[in-house]
């Protein structure tokens, strides 16, 4: 049963041996010296990274800590486990696990998310020296182990890049990153409170959800994108009826927000009146 | 120039403990051996990456066991104790810090030596071994990481972990066990910090340094390999093991050799 | 046997399948231990049955026979037939591993036990009865991020929110509320509710307990900052990875005051308000099918989950 294959392995093992006692260097000096230099450079990063961590973030003297520097703050809020704001992460190097399970958003797959793919692909790395028997070493004449070797890095590379930059389009994250100053900014509406107003509650009202607005939000749901919607000149009482019943107008799939009551539908339809589109802010639009 | 007789005389007095110790126990021995044994002369710096592995464990040990001297595993008292490590214990922010970072650390020159033992096929004969104890200590690492993270209590600790038991809650058949085992209830709840605590501090490393421990005896048994591009490298094919003309014996048939068979020589 | 061998090697006994048995008994013992008792009567039954066959083998294989040399002696008045001995090895070697086998599992089953058996004895976090104040605090048609602390013995680590909505009356003048619990039935995430808050929070304590935040908001839907997942006013999953609706809480109503009682999984929610059909499951993990196809893969409620 491929006996000649492991013959061929162990006396490649016997030449191996005999060539290391034959013109091997002595492990000290000569190994561990490069084992220690690397491991002082080790213990340098380690070091080095706490200093930045510490002495970036929250230098006032007497701050609470929760001010954040190029490594993040001394402490996030204390454990709070009924909150409705916060927005969990793991820890990044779980990312591309989590990303994992953004990518699979259809219930029946979920199983594949969470146990499904890591297990398979624990299972390959444990098995490898299994299925990979070929005596060859050198990377040139490995092309299959190579490539695979390449999309594995890339592909886990790619998915803890886009698990760190995930963002739901839900209104806490919008409002905690400063989008609605930049939306103000970009159509041209700094100076109206209400339509400023009007853009905190579109972020909260989870209208992302369907809609894209400015780049961010959902676009597969068939719902228009709502960037130039001011532009078309309907006027804010328009899309404040809309809004309260858009069964009225034809539209079956977006639900009635006539819950938000008659000032918040008011500051909405600031906001979308003044949403009219690039370039708005340049020609005082 | 040789030793003269008084010197050798010094020498063995002041070597004396040390032969005690080798007659009763030979570690001497083993000592003198693990670090005077020959390995290729051909190795290049990618291959420290494992010792820069094993260092910075070290490190996460070491500043564990000092972070654990100032904790407190209880929900109502974990995280102020972290704040007291920061602020108040001397030092305090300098050992957190590096236990914080070398944890990612560890887990970056993880992935990187695995890469290099990939690279190197040093996953082959007579080595699996050692491949399958390292992805056991990949597995491990990461746990550890998964179970200190909730240690500090604050958002993204409580948070992280609900995601991550409830993972394991989706594993078919025994999933939902597996997770009240880790949770300690139906809920996150004042066990499962101190089950955290005891996994994170006692049950995973005793399991780290197990596995490395054997880890390192097979690479010091079986060898470390050569760069496989190297043309010196260790294990090499041998040139008298080539045919004439220097291709591979038996791909070409040698005249001369066909003449001896015939004669009943070969 | 052993008085044969003249050189070192030990003697080691034959393969044999019965320890395989004795060790199925042992796992199946344990499991019971923390699923069911029958489980934990078979896998007794099945530990004792391998354990004696095994031991039986052990000792019987190796039962010297009477010497030759007696059959020679003349009979003795009293004939008695000849005894199969055992050889003393073997006697030690059972007895080695009886009594080595008794004080491992003395010490293992404990230890085990007490590692894994409290996390699936008892119910868990106990709801406690939560009081969240007087009904009228919960106006109609609205939902309120209520927070509060499930069980005040152990503390904040209970705190937990759930959405209240006083969907009015039933068509039988009974109170109807929806309580939608806020954490998400993919992953666990905290949701967030898609609107604004409603006016200043209000607080509400019973006496001596740790006092209850209403938060009123203006919002028909739910979202999941994790992965995506979305839900409608009434819990249902309107897009994302969540497998079900949204748990939901029991309540009682006693003196006016609106009491939290149980929590339970839905599979889902048929109309909205009080009329509302809710399709009612055990408390599941999230992540866990209730219905549907899938549910096959979660044959067994963990201890504890059954309301």
């Amino acid at each position: 049963m491929a006996s000649k294959l492991q013959a061929r392995r162990r006396e490649e093992f016997k030449r191996y041996k005999e060539d290391t006692q034959r013109e091997g260097k002595p492990f000290f000096p000569y190994a561990i010296y490069h084992d220690t230099v690397m491991s002082v450079v080790t213990v340098g990063v380690i070091i080095g990274l706490s200093f930045v961590w510490y002495f970036t973030a929250d230098d006032t003297p007497q701050g609470d800590g929760l001010e954040a520097g190029v490594l993040g703050p001394w402490y996030a809020d204390k454990a709070d486990p009924g909150t409705t704001q916060f927005v969990p992460r793991p820890d990044w190097f779980f990312y591309f696990l989590f990303y994992l399970l953004r990518i699979f958003k259809w219930p029946e797959t979920v199983l594949l998310g969470t146990v499904g793919i890591p297990t398979i692909c624990l299972v390959l790395l444990l098995a490898l020296p299994f299925y990979d028997r070929s005596p060859e070493r050198r990377p040139l004449r490995r092309p299959v182990a190579m490539v695979a070797a390449i999309l594995t890095v890339i592909s886990m590379g790619v998915l803890t890049w886009k698990g760190a930059t995930a963002q739901e389009a839900l209104g806490s994250e919008i409002i905690a990153s400063g989008e609605i100053e930049q939306w103000a900014a970009e159509q041209g509406f700094s100076d109206s409170r209400e339509a400023i107003d009007g853009a905190s509650l579109f972020a909260q009202t989870g209208c992302l959800n369907c809609h894209v607005y400015l780049g961010i939000g959902n676009a597969n749901l068939g719902a228009p994108e709502l960037s130039e919607v001011g532009a078309t000149g309907r006027g804010a009482d328009y899309f404040k009826s809309y809004v309260a019943n858009p069964a009225q107008f034809g539209n079956n799939v977006m639900i009635s927000y006539s819950y938000l009551g008659d000032e918040n539908l008011g500051k909405l339809a600031a906001f979308l009146d003044a949403s009219k589109g690039h370039g708005a802010a340049a020609e005082g639009g | 120039m040789p030793k003269s007789a008084r010197r050798k005389q010094i020498e063995a007095v002041a070597l004396y403990p040390l032969d005690w110790v080798e007659e009763r126990s030979g570690l001497v021995g083993y000592t003198k051996w693990f670090l005077f044994r020959k390995v290729p002369r051909d190795i290049n710096w990618m291959q420290t990456l494992g010792s820069a592995t094993l260092t910075a464990f070290i490190v996460q040990a070491v500043t564990g066991v000092i972070l654990a001297m100032y904790y407190k595993p209880d929900p109502d008292r974990a995280y102020e104790s972290v704040v007291k490590i920061t602020d108040e214990v001397t030092l305090g922010w300098l050992v957190r810090g590096m236990h914080k970072w070398g944890a990612s650390v560890f887990i970056i020159l993880m992935f990187l030596h695995m890469g290099r033992v990939f690279l190197f096929g040093a996953y082959k004969y007579p080595r699996e071994l050692n491949w399958i104890l390292g992805v056991l200590l990949l597995v491990t690492g990461m746990a550890e990481g998964f179970t200190g993270y909730l240690l500090p209590w604050d958002q993204t600790a409580y948070w992280a972990t609900v995601v991550g038991i409830n993972i394991n809650a989706t594993g078919p058949f025994v999933g939902p066990f597996l997770a009240q085992f880790l949770q300690g209830g139906l809920a996150i709840g004042p066990d499962t910090l101190s089950k955290f605590y005891s996994l994170h501090m006692l049950v995973l490393p005793g399991a780290i340094m197990g596995l490395i421990g054997l880890h390192i005896y097979l690479v010091t048994r079986l060898g470390v390999t050569s760069p496989p591009w190297s043309s010196v490298a260790a294990g090499r094919p041998r040139p008298e093991e080539n045919g004439p003309g220097g291709g591979r014996r038996g791909l070409i048939r040698d005249p001369a050799e066909l003449e001896q068979a015939e004669e009943g020589e070969l | 046997m052993s008085n044969l061998h003249d050189d070192d090697t030990p003697e080691v006994p034959g393969p044999s399948l019965w320890p395989i048995g004795f060790a199925i008994g042992i796992a199946c013992l344990l499991v019971g231990l923390v699923i069911s008792v029958w489980a934990l009567i078979v896998g007794a039954v099945i530990a004792v049955v391998f354990g004696w066959l095994w031991v039986r083998e052990l000792t019987l294989r190796h039962a010297t026979p009477a010497p030759a040399v007696a059959e020679a002696e003349p009979v003795a008045a009293t004939a008695e037939p000849a005894m199969e001995t055992y050889d003393r090895g073997m006697f030690l070697g059972a007895a080695t591993i009886g009594l080595g086998g008794l004080i491992g599992a003395a010490v293992t089953v404990p230890s085990l036990g007490f590692m894994v058996l409290p996390s699936f004895v008892g119910d868990g976090v106990k709801t406690s009865d939560v009081d969240l104040g007087p009904i009228s605090n919960f106006p109609e048609g609205k939902y309120v991020i209520t927070t509060y602390v499930e069980d005040p013995d152990i503390g904040e680590v209970s705190r937990r929110t759930a959405f209240v909505r006083n969907n009015g009356l039933t068509t039988d003048g009974q109170p109807s509320f929806s309580i939608v619990f806020s954490r998400c039935v993919h992953l666990g995430c905290p949701i967030q509710p898609n609107g604004p808050a409603d006016g200043s929070p209000l607080e509400y304590a019973a006496d001596g307990k740790p006092p209850v935040t209403l938060q009123p908001v203006l919002a028909a839907s739910f979202g999941c900052p994790c992965h995506g997942g979305l839900y409608d006013g009434e819990g249902n999953r309107t897009a994302g990875p969540p497998v079900r609706a949204l748990d939901r809480y029991e309540f009682s109503i006693v003196n006016g005051n609106l009491i939290l009682g149980r929590l339970y999984s839905v599979g889902e929610v048929l109309g909205n308000g009080a009329s509302a059909k809710i399709s009612k499951y055990y408390h599941a993990y999230p992540g866990v099918h209730v219905d549907g196809v899938e549910r096959f893969l979660y044959p067994i409620p963990t201890p504890g989950s059954r309301s």
